[in-house]
Parts: structure tokens; sequence; C-alpha cells
């Protein structure tokens, strides 16, 4: 079997593939942060004044809130007057087809793999993609728009959908809800929304890409999806960002709303750049995300996290209406010194709701993962079932794995299991598929990919086999 | 002793019993047959009390009384006595010592004075003597890590304690090899007398000739579609079940 | 300090004074000194505080307290209530915290010492079992640390065993409201044995009595701890009880835990240190709690090295408009490979009114281990209650019979039979005869 440490040296030694910078002309905002960047956002994106005024209000909280200090790791300062808020592409007007974007911008998205132009998109994926704080094109529009499906960025859906946009911005995670929200609640510069009309099943997985590309700045995005009674739509995101020595701080709220009999389901593939192996740079990835079910509704989070400097996100579903559902699978990787704090909240509120939460955590290297999860059970939750199982994995003896679960129950007749276990990676495991012939690389690629398979098997198949490449990719030479 | 008449019933909104009707007396050994999914198990739910079963429509008088008014534990007080196809495993209650507890509600019920000690010790020896059932699992957490031969000779061993006067054995023989089988049988065929009856749920024929049942019935789609002696077991055992469907579903059209 | 605690409350007064009394009295110890600054630093915990989270104790606190416990004879019915029928045993008797030096069951087996803790603290053999380290950290183990005056010490010197159970009653009785912080030390020497039993009783209604005990619990190598702590005072009781245990190499603590419904509140913290290697530990724990009792059971076992062993199941049943809380936490530190520890709460929950908070951590910095937990909240379930009522036991007897049977896997796990009846018999007692809905 090889060395430990020649494999863990690997590990520490493997580049980030995503770590190009694009040269591209930026209208960028001086760093700072005060009312008058709130004012300058929203001038530039000629809003309404009632969002002028819910983002000086999502402000206010801003500065009322501090820092979280529940955490179970340091969290080195934030200066938050040292972030551009706004870096937009400079030759931006509004494209009416792919042919009139900047062609490096395409040329990036290509490295990335986006099928942003119609003909790679005939892998039936329509594509939303954040360039730094502005959406630069939306593939698809035109066949979406037959069904009265609404696919578009935050900003396009402000002016052309405002009623739409004032109903239910904020109506899910509050201008107030926690620092991080309140910042992007004031700043927040684009974004994806979706609207799908009673009834409708989306015939395509819609996608966002988001990507942070310009120095010193912060990426807020924000996605709204509402699914209206008995609709359907399965929403795909993927995330990556140029090496940069400085932390870049990616603050991103999104809003789900699911109507009586709707379905949700919300894939995220997260490889922001992690940092250096001496965790120099990196993303420090705080996001709010959060769902609300009405009745017979359901919304699932399916989430691969490889990427980012400091992970820190809890999806979570608001389960208000009888018989909805929420799930949530996810797999984190943490490796070098990445630290990845996620888990989820299920809130049951109505009668015979359900919820299931599986949980992967894997660390290699000096990672540090911790799931940290709460299941709430109300009083008038009657027959409300949860089940939790939450996996940690360790590669090499400098990693940790943490949980954190968190179960209050007012109602007697709930019932709610939790279940985790912590364990390294079978060395007899990974023997017997050696005596089959299989080397240790291969051997522990299959182990995690099996390991990793109830969550994997939650994603949409595209992005099914790219979850499963980047998985091995990251662990490379992880040998235990 | 029982009569059902007209019995139907459903579980979540989904009908399962059609209208059932069957008298069995005392002394009788009837034997309920059918295709799997033909409702028979559930005919045994109904007449226990398990509460997930609705009866729609009909009545089943036990000893002249309405059963279906009854707790599931005045049930059994009464003399009914269900041996479960899947017995309940139930860590650290003993076994004994839920006999113990079942046996004294049951004559509490009856009026009858307790036993002591002594006397269900002694009951209790000559009953597993008789169904021939390991003294170790007496002892042990009611079904607790059982064998499923086990599980269902404790039932049997449940049913020579409690001397109930009609007893339903819900596919006892599934599960069992050819010698549990036979020491299960056996027990059931000691306890038998002219005071008390057994209805015998099974798939097969097989345990039929270990008890041999006075009756044979053949539940398919919630109702009785035929009633005959041991001979119509035999004759299932070589045609199977496919004929008598297709006599139903034209009798069902006509 | 919290300001908004300094200013409301009177007893934070009282504490101060209490400390300089103490003070005036004896150049106060370093131990004492650092425990109170702490305390002055940490104030009372509120439930912002991470471990307090479920545990409001603000209402308790409000409550006038005398801060010195009445000297009394202890009431001849509460010994009583404590005894264990059929029980061989030493048994001595803690009114207040306070020990008269009286015990029964004979002459104690050579090598076990017992003392009052004001005896032993002054001893200077025993000056280790006193010092800084063990002041303790947190809010109440703090302030215990800076008041105490007395509790019981007992000592275990190499190889020596006690030839049958210890039994201790603590007594808590008085005329008016007041607060009592004793303070024990058990320790037992290399390969010596010590099998106790604790009985927490107290008298009911009047007054209120606030007991902020702690007991620091010392197995040198090799040595054996069995310690039965049983919770059966009444509701006019607020009950802190921390629990630290250091083991050395190879050494063995079990701790049962039951709390049976009385005392308004209860706050358990109990922390297994694992010291050296090849240790092994066991924390079963009961909660049974029923009116507005809060119960709440915090537990750490702290893997600090290699090859220890630790076994955890709490198990609570909530009736009436009871809450329960419990958190599990077990740390394994970096060095503690081969590390093996399993930690399972199940939760009864009766009735519509009560509420279970469950939080089991796991914290694990080595690779090389074998950790679970598991958390589970529930009822009966309907397939064994239909069982039971299928063979003529009544819906009533069936439920009690269930509790029981759940209760089982705890009671089962005690080495004396007749402590076990004497629990079992409590249990029984509790379970209301019908608690359906």
């Amino acid at each position: 079997m090889a060395n430990d440490n020649e494999i863990l040296d690997n590990i520490a030694n493997k580049e980030y593939e995503f770590g190009f910078v694009t040269d591209i002309e930026m209208d960028i905002l001086p760093a700072g942060l005060n009312e008058q960047t709130i004012r300058y956002i929203s001038e530039k994106k000629k809003e309404p004044e009632w969002l002028l005024e819910w983002r000086l209000k999502g402000f206010q909280a801003f500065r009322k809130q501090k820092l979280p200090e529940w955490q179970n790791f340091t969290l080195p300062p934030i200066d938050f007057q040292k972030i551009s808020y706004y870096a937009a592409p400079r030759n931006k007007k509004k494209y009416n087809s792919l042919d009139e974007v900047d062609p490096e911008l395409l040329a990036t998205f290509e490295k990335l793999g986006i099928p942003l132009s119609e003909q790679k998109a005939l892998a039936g994926v329509a594509v939303d993609a954040v360039f730094d704080s502005i959406s630069v094109a939306t593939t698809y529009k035109e066949k979406l728009k037959e069904l009265g499906i609404i696919f578009c960025s935050f900003g396009e859906a402000v002016q052309e959908h405002p009623d739409l946009v004032k109903k239910y911005v904020g109506s899910v995670v509050p201008h107030s809800d926690n620092i991080f929200a309140a910042l992007n609640a004031a700043v927040f510069s684009d974004g994806s929304f979706v609207y799908i009309p009673k009834g409708v099943r989306c015939p395509m997985e819609l996608s966002t890409y988001f990507r942070i590309n310009t120095e010193n700045t912060g990426q807020f995005e924000r996605t709204l999806i509402i699914a209206d009674e008995g609709s359907y739509v399965s929403y795909l995101e993927g995330c990556t960002a140029p090496m940069r020595d400085e932390n870049q701080l990616h603050a991103a709220v999104v809003e789900l709303i699911a109507l009586d009999n709707a379905e949700i389901k919300y894939s995220t593939v997260q490889n922001w750049y992690p940092g250096d192996k001496d965790g120099k740079g990196g993303i420090y990835n705080f996001v709010t995300k959060r769902g609300i079910c009405k009745t017979n509704a359901k919304i699932s989070w399916t989430q691969v996290e490889t990427g980012s400097a400091i992970t820190w996100k809890y999806p979570s579903v608001i389960l208000q209406g009888d018989n909805s559902t929420g799930e949530f699978y996810s797999v984190a990787v943490t490796r070098n010194k990445q630290i990845a704090d996620t888990g989820t909240k299920m809130h049951h509120i109505g009668r015979n709701t359900r919820s299931r939460i599986i949980s992967k955590g894997i660390s290699a290297g000096h990672g540090q993962n911790s799931y940290r999860g709460l299941v709430q059970i109300g009083s008038k939750a009657d027959e409300a079932r949860n089940f939790t199982q939450c996996d940690s994995l360790l590669i090499g003896d400098q990693c940790g794995a943490h949980t954190f679960p968190y179960i209050e129950s007012k109602n007697n007749t709930a019932t709610v299991e939790h279940e985790a276990t912590t364990s390294k990676i079978g060395e007899d495991q990974i023997f017997y598929l050696n005596q089959r012939g299989i080397d240790s690389e291969k051997a522990v690629a299959l182990i995690i990919n099996g390991y990793a398979r109830e969550v994997l098997n939650q994603l949409p198949m595209e992005f099914a086999v790219e979850a499963q490449k980047l998985l091995s990719i990251t662990l490379e030479g992880s040998v235990g | 002793m029982l009569i059902i008449r007209n019995l139907h019933a459903e579980v979540e909104d989904k009908k399962i019993l059609k209208g059932i009707d069957l008298t069995v007396n005392a002394g009788e050994v009837h034997a309920i047959m059918g295709p799997n999914g033909s409702g028979k198990s559930s005919l045994a739910s109904v007449l226990a009390g398990r509460e997930n079963y609705q009866v729609t429509e009909g009545e089943v008088l036990f000893e002249g009384k309405n059963l279906l008014d009854m707790a599931p534990e005045d049930r059994a007080r009464e003399g009914l006595f269900l041996a479960f196809q899947y017995p309940i495993e139930i860590p650290g209650v003993s076994n004994i010592n839920f006999l113990k507890t079942a046996l004294g509600e049951i004559r509490a019920y009856k009026g009858q004075p307790p036993l002591d000690a002594k006397e269900f010790l002694k009951l209790s020896r000559e009953k597993q003597k008789l169904v021939e059932f390991d003294a170790n699992l007496v002892n042990r957490s009611l079904n607790e890590g059982f064998s499923g031969g086990e599980k269902k000779r404790n039932e049997i061993f449940q049913l020579a304690m409690l001397e109930p006067s009609l007893s339903i054995l819900d596919e006892t023989d599934s599960g069992l090899d050819i010698d549990a089988l036979r020491i299960v049988s056996q027990g059931v065929n000691k306890l038998r007398s002219e005071k008390n009856a057994f209805i015998i749920i099974t798939h097969y024929q097989r345990l039929l000739d270990y008890i041999v049942p006075d009756f044979v019935h053949v539940l398919y789609n919630g109702r009785i579609v035929k009633s005959g002696t041991k001979e119509l077991a035999l004759e299932l055992e070589e045609k199977g079940y496919d004929w008598l469907k297709e006599e139903s579903r034209e009798k069902a059209t006509i | 300090m919290n300001a908004l605690q300094e200013h409301t409350l009177p007893l934070y007064g009282k504490i101060v004074d209490k400390y300089h009394e103490l003070s005036a009295k004896d150049a106060p110890p370093l131990a004492r000194q650092s425990a109170f600054h702490k305390f002055q630093l940490l104030g009372f915990p509120t439930i912002k505080n991470e471990d307090w989270k479920y545990t409001n104790i603000t209402r308790f606190l409000k409550d006038e307290y005398a801060l010195e416990a009445p000297a009394v004879n202890a009431p001849a019915p509460l010994v009583a209530k404590a005894t264990i029928p059929g029980l061989e045993c030493y048994r001595l008797v803690l009114v207040n915290g306070t020990w008269n030096g009286e015990a029964v069951g004979g002459t104690l087996p050579k090598g076990i010492d017992i003392r009052r803790t004001s005896e032993a603290a002054k001893a200077p053999e025993y000056a280790g079992f006193f010092s800084n380290e063990f002041a303790g950290t947190q809010h109440f183990a703090a302030l215990n640390a800076a008041l105490y005056t007395d509790g019981l010490f007992i000592h275990a010197a190499p190889n020596a065993a006690l030839d049958k159970p210890l039994h201790i009653i603590h007594v808590y009785t008085g005329d008016r409201n007041f607060w009592v912080q004793p303070r024990h030390v058990w320790a037992a020497g290399r390969n010596a044995e010590l099998s106790i039993i604790e009985s927490t009783v107290s008298i009911s209604g009047e007054p209120f009595i606030w007991v902020n005990s702690f007991t620091g619990i010392f197995a040198h190598p090799d040595a054996k701890l069995d310690h039965v702590n049983l919770q059966i005072a009444a509701e006019n009781v607020r009950l802190i009880s921390h629990t630290s245990v250091h083991q050395k190499k190879q050494s063995l603590y079990n701790n049962y835990t039951f709390t049976l419904p009385g005392a308004g509140l209860v706050r358990n913290d109990l922390q297994a240190r694992l010291e050296e290697d090849h240790t092994e530990t066991h924390l079963y724990g009961l909660y049974l709690t029923a009116g507005d009792q809060l119960v709440d059971n915090h537990t750490l076992v702290d893997h600090q090295k290699p090859h220890c062993f630790s076994n955890e199941l709490y198990k609570g049943v909530l009736l009436e408009q009871s809450t329960g809380v419990f958190n599990g936490k077990v740390y394994v530190h970096r060095d503690a490979q081969k590390t093996n520890a399993f930690q399972q709460n199940n939760n009864l929950v009766i009735s519509k009114k009560a509420t279970i908070d469950s939080k089991p951590e796991l914290e694990i910095f080595a690779d090389d281990v074998k950790c679970s937990h598991g958390s589970t909240v529930g009822q009966f379930s309907e397939d064994a209650l239909f069982y039971l009522r299928a063979r003529g036991i009544g819906e009533a007897s069936a439920r009690a019979l269930l509790i029981n049977a759940f209760a089982f896997d705890i009671t089962d796990k005690i080495k004396h039979a007749p402590v076990a009846d004497y629990i079992n018999q409590l249990i029984s007692h509790h379970i209301p005869v019908n608690h359906a809905g």
C-alpha cells in the first residue's frame, strides 16, 4: 500500500483546476460600504423606490448585527470596507443573442465547461450565468416562455415582473435574518429568478453558473424560485472562482417558495476556490438558503461541496403546509485547511410533515468538517416524521469531523430518528479491492463514490457524472 | 361460537373484505386458504381488533356477544386468541412476566382468583412440556432475538397458557422448517378439544397434513368463494388457485 | 458578569458577601480565589450560553435564598424513603451537605477512609484533590469551588476494596429558602474498588432549596468505580449537580443516573476525562419526568488518549408538561487513536404537552476511531401495544409494561439486584395509569 505521507502530500499539492483569471474590462465600484454604495447599485440597476428602501432596511439590519460566535473554529476578521460591492463587465447593455457577448467571457464559460451556447444547450439545460455580479446570458428563454415559465436574471425580473418580486422577495429569508443575509439584502447585485406557473412541469433542468472573477469583489447574488400550485422544477447551480491570495466573500441568498402541491429540486455543485495548501486565499462561502413548503409541497436540497476556504450554509425547509416534505442530501469534502460547517434545518409546522436528511462528510489533510442541523417539531405537527443519517469519513490523522445535531420536539405523535457514525476509510476495503487488481487510488475513488452514492443519486444525470468526477479529483491520492 | 355475517372492512379507504359469512362451532377446525392478498390476514386482524381496519358493514358475534364493539384486550379476555404471523419483539419485557400479566388480567376479567407464583410456575412448566418450548426462551425478553421458528412456537406456548376458546393461527406455518412445523402442529393437536375451535389461515396445504381441518374455505378478493372439506385443500394443492379465480370472475360478470 | 443579573438578583450580592465572609475567616486558598474570579466573570448562565440553550434558570434564581444551610437532624421518614430494602451496605447520611460522622453497616475495610471534606481539605496527604486545577471552569462548578464549606471525602488506598456498597443519603430539609453547596471528593487508588450509591431526598412543599453540588472522582490506574445516582428529591428542590471524573490507565468507571419525578429543576453535568490509555467508561441514564419538571442531562466524554472505550446510553420518558434536555458530547483528541465511543439517547414522549430537546454531539480529531451516536424521539410502537392487548392485557397496563421495558435497558445494567428492584418500584409508582393523549 502506498505511503500515507506521500499520498497526503499529493492531495496537498493538487492544484485548483478552475483558477484562471479572465481579462475583461470591468466596471468596478471602489471598495467600501455605506448608504451611497447601496444607492449607487440600486440606481445603476434602475430599481424602483420600494426595492431601494428594502435594501436600505437590509443595510440598517446589517449594521446592528455582529459576526457569529457559535462556530467551532476561529473566523478571521472580515473587513467589509475592503470589498467592492459591484463589478460588471463594462461592455454591457443587454444581450439580445449570444453573438453579442464578449468573446473573452464566452471563452471563460467554455473553459468552465458550461453549455452556454445554444448548440451545447442541446444537453437540455437552460443556463443563466452570473459573472461576478451580473447575469450575462440566459439561454433557452424562448422555449421556456411558451410554457409561461420565467427564467431570467434577478435584475430583469425586477424590471419585467415587479409584482412577483415584490410579493416574494424576503418572504422566506427576511432582510434581517442574519448578518450575511442582511448584507446581501443591502448590496445584492444580481442573481436568478424563476417562476413556474400553475400545473406546469418544467421540461428541462434550469441552471445557473456563478463565477467570481475580479479581485477584491464580493459576490452577493440572490436567487428566488417560485413554484406555483402543482408545478415542478429542478434547478442547478455551479460555482467557481480564480485563485487569489486574498479571501473573497460570497454571501448569497436563495429563497424557494413551493405553493400547494408544487415541488422544487435544488442542486448545487460548489467548487469555489478553496485557497492553497497553507490555507491562503479562497472563498468565504456564507450562504443563506431556505425554502417554504405549502400543503403537499416538497423541497429537496442536494449539495456537493468541494470548494471554498470556509463554507457556512444550512439549506433549510419550513414545512408549513400539511403533508409537506423536506429533504437534504449533502456531500461535503474538506482538505488542506478547508473548513465546512454545513447542515440543514427542518421546521415541522404542519401536520404529517416529513423530512429526510442524509449528510456525508469527508475530511482529508487538515480539513475540518462539521454537520450542524436542527430538526424542530412544533406542537401542531402531529405525526411528523424525520430521519437523519449523518456519516463522517476521515482520511489522515490531521483532520476533524464534527456532528452537532439539535432535536427539539414538542409533539408526542412525532417520530425523530438521528444516527451518526464516524470512521476512517477501511484498510480492509482497500486491500480487498487491491486483491482484485484495483490500485489504491482507484479503490479510494470507488469507496468514496460508494459512500456518497445516496447523495449523488439525487443529482440530475449530467450533474451526477460531473460531481462524481469532482469528488475523485478532489481526493486524488488520498489513500489512508 | 363465532358467527360472521356480511363482514366488510377497509384499510386506508381500500376495500379489503367484501362480505364474509362464516360460522364456527365449538370443536371445529376451519382452514382458510387463498392466494396472497386475498384478505386472509386482514380477516384475522379485523377479528382481533387491529385499529387501522375499518369495519364498514356486517357483524361478528362471539359467544353471542358483539365482538366488533370490544377493545382488543376484551376480545382476548373473552377467549379469542390470535397467533400472529409476525410476532412482535419487545425488548425489556420478559416472556414470563408478560404471560403472568396477561393471564392475571384474563382471570380477573372472568372473576377468577389470580394464580399464585407456585401455581403459575407449575402451569408454565406443564405447558412448556406440552408444546415442547425451550425453558431458556421462557425467561428471555419477549421474542427478542428469537428465530422465526422460536417465535411461532412461543405463540403456541402462549396459546396453551391462555386457553382461549377460539384460536386464529395466522400463517403460523410460514417460514417454518418441517421439524418446527411438526412441533407446532402437535402442540395444536394436543390443545384441540370439544370445547374450543381453531381458524387456521394458510397459503399452503402442507400444514393441513398435520392439523386436519373439518372445513376448508377459500378466500379470494375479500370473499369466501368456495367452501368444502379437507379434500378441497388437496384439490387446491393440485390445481392451484387460478381455476377459482376464473370461476369467481365468471360469477362476477354474471 | 452580566450587568442585568448583577442588579436584579439579590442572590448575587449575597454571594459576594458570603465570599468575603469566608475570606475574612481564613485567607482564601488560591483555588477558592481563582474560582470566585471565574464566577464573577461568568455570572449565572442564561439561554444565550450554548450549554444552557434549553434550560432557563432565571425564574428559579429570582427567589430569595439564604446562603447558610440550616443545621438540623435528618427526619427519619426521609431516611426511610431513601433506604433500599434488602441492600447489604454501609450507610451514612448527609443533612444539607454535612455528615455527622456516623455510619451504619459495620467497620469499614482497611484502607477505606471517609471524612468530612472540611477535614480532608486540611490534610496534607490529600492536598492534591483540592488544587486549583479542579476548581471548575463552569458557572456553577466555579461557584461551588468558591463557596463550598463541606461535603464527603472518600479515599480507597491502593488495592483496598469495599466489601459491600456504600450508600450515601443526601437529605435536604429546612424551614426557609436556602442554598447549599456541598463538595465531595471520591478517590480510588491504584487497583482499588469502590461501589457507591447516592440518593438525594428532601422535604416537600416549602421551602425552596437550591443544591449546587460538585463531586470530583478520581480513578487511579486499574481502579474500578461503580456509581449509582438516584435523584428523588421533591418539587421544591433545584438540583445542580456537577460530577467531574478523572480516569487513569486501565481504570473503569460506571455511572448510573436516575432522575424521577420531583425536583422542579435538575441539571446534571457529568464529565468523564479519560486522561490515560485503555480506560473503560459506561454512562447510563434514565430520566422519567412529570409535572412542570425541567430535567437536563449534559454529559461529556473526553477521549484524550488512545485505546479507550466509552459507551453511553440515556433514556427519557416524558410525562405531563415536563421538559427533558439531553446533551451528550464525545470529544476525541488527535492523540486518541483507536478510540471506541458510542452514545445513544432515546426518548419516549408520552404526553401531548411534554417537550424534549436532544443534542448528541461528536467532535472527532483522530482518524482511526469508531464513534457513533444516535438519538430518537418517539412513542410506543403501536404494534407492540396491539400485541399486548391481543393477549388480554388492558391498555393502561400495556403502556406501563412498555415503559418499564423501555427503562429496562438501564435498570438491567445495575449490579445490585435490590437497587434495581427498588428503582423499578419507583418507576412503576410514577407511571400513570392513563396518559393516552
